[in-house]
């Protein structure tokens, strides 16, 4: 499989991710308000809730993994802000898998905080390989933040795969809370 | 009527991540096949460049430059056509501009400097080259032939060697890099990043004052 190919995966997967997370947002945001919407919710927590701490953890070795691909295969060097994001993404690989193997329906606590940090340094990642004045104003000799080693459909870079996955990793933990606690719950009128 | 709540109905969802997963794996195939051709550029993005005079060490701040006052390396290659090109000490004044075709200032300097030509016609005293260096066909917008063509860059434009031979004897610390040469050869200044139109007009009519 060409890297060329790769990128394209990890970039169509990215979109989807997008796609996913904002319908996901608007159907929670519209379920107090709304019957259908709840409805909806509830399809999705009850569908994913099961397995969405594996999926989390499937995303964060994933992207474990598709980052040591460029780095160690491709030999694309990481940039500084690579490995920003490297160190919130790797720990949360490691603190999904201990989660989905004990079943540890607390992990949002660990899991919010670390991809909180990392989408935010990816999205600034994203804005100044979109907007270089406002990165250090030089492109260093090996590997400057600015430079989109993927540029996927117009607008895909690694630092946007970075923030879907970041978000995708939030989702799902918050799924798999809301249905542990619904689970848990004594059923109305028992 | 019976009041009895339904629990939601559950999604088979392996199967969707599953299938999900492999439509996006098709797609990526799909998308990609015989993509390798980056366009049919047959044009050399990198060429022997030849080097005479001392080499300028790598600059580290451009305050205090210990090349200030050195004479300039003179390197002779070609341009994207297989012209002759020589950067050497003529008499003339110059402004020599190094720029990595991935490298995202640069990307935005080279119009800025396109755009500062066509608004004002460089001081007839100065020469403009720019040198394309750091060429990697694994990182973004290569050929810098293609990408050049693409922001009309007229002034002379030489290739770096493919091991950059030209920027390391002009010291090149990072992207894009300036190299300020007055008419007697002398280093006079040497920065690195995005300049703008506006310094670089001041620095043109300086450069030719000199």
């Amino acid at each position: 499989m060409s890297v060329d190919t790769v990128n394209v995966f990890f970039a169509a997967g990215a979109v989807l991710g997008f796609a996913l997370l904002t319908a996901f947002t608007v159907v929670v945001a519209a379920a107090r308000r709304s019957e259908a919407a709840a409805e909806w919710r509830d399809v999705i927590v009850e569908s994913f809730g099961p397995h969405a701490l594996v999926l989390a953890a499937v995303l964060a070795v994933g992207a474990v993994g598709g980052s040591l691909y460029y780095s160690e295969i491709v030999d694309w060097e990481p940039c500084e802000f690579c490995w920003y994001q490297r160190t919130a993404m790797y720990p949360l690989a490691v603190i999904t898998v201990i989660a989905a193997w004990r079943r540890d329906h607390g992990v949002g606590r660990y899991v919010y905080p670390l991809a909180g940090i990392g989408t935010g340094l990816a999205g600034y990642h994203y804005l100044i390989q979109n907007v270089p004045s406002l990165a250090p104003e030089t492109c260093s000799l090996a590997v400057p933040c600015t430079t989109k080693l993927i540029w996927e459909f117009g607008f895909v870079s690694m630092p946007l795969i970075g923030v879907a996955t970041f978000l995708a990793i939030v989702a799902l933990t918050w799924i798999d809370r809301a249905f542990h606690t619904r689970e848990t719950k004594p059923s109305a009128g028992t | 009527m019976s009041t009895q709540s339904r629990s939601p109905k559950r999604l088979p969802v392996l199967p969707i991540v599953v299938g999900g997963v492999a439509i996006l794996l098709v797609l990526a195939v799909v998308l990609t096949r015989g993509g390798s051709d980056d366009g049919g550029s047959d044009v050399g993005e990198a060429a022997a460049v030849e080097v005479s005079g001392g080499s300028l060490s790598r600059l580290d701040d451009t305050a205090t430059d210990p090349e200030l006052g050195a004479l300039a390396p003179e390197i002779s290659g070609v341009d994207f056509d297989g012209n002759a090109v020589a950067i050497t000490n003529d008499g003339r004044a110059k402004m020599i501009m190094f720029v990595a075709h991935w490298c995202g200032v640069c990307q935005e300097e080279v119009p800025e400097v396109v755009g500062w030509l066509a608004d004002n016609p460089l001081p007839p005293e100065v020469d403009l080259y720019l040198v394309s260096t750091g060429v990697d066909e694994t990182r973004p917008n290569y050929p810098p032939s293609e990408w050049l063509d693409e922001e009309s860059w007229t002034a002379p434009a030489m290739l770096d060697s493919e091991d950059f031979a030209a920027a390391t004897a002009f010291g090149l610390p990072a992207y894009p890099y300036w190299v300020f040469v007055a008419a007697d050869g002398t280093v006079v200044g040497r920065v690195t990043g995005g300049l703008g139109a506006d310094v670089l007009d001041s620095l043109a009519v300086n450069l030719a004052a000199l």
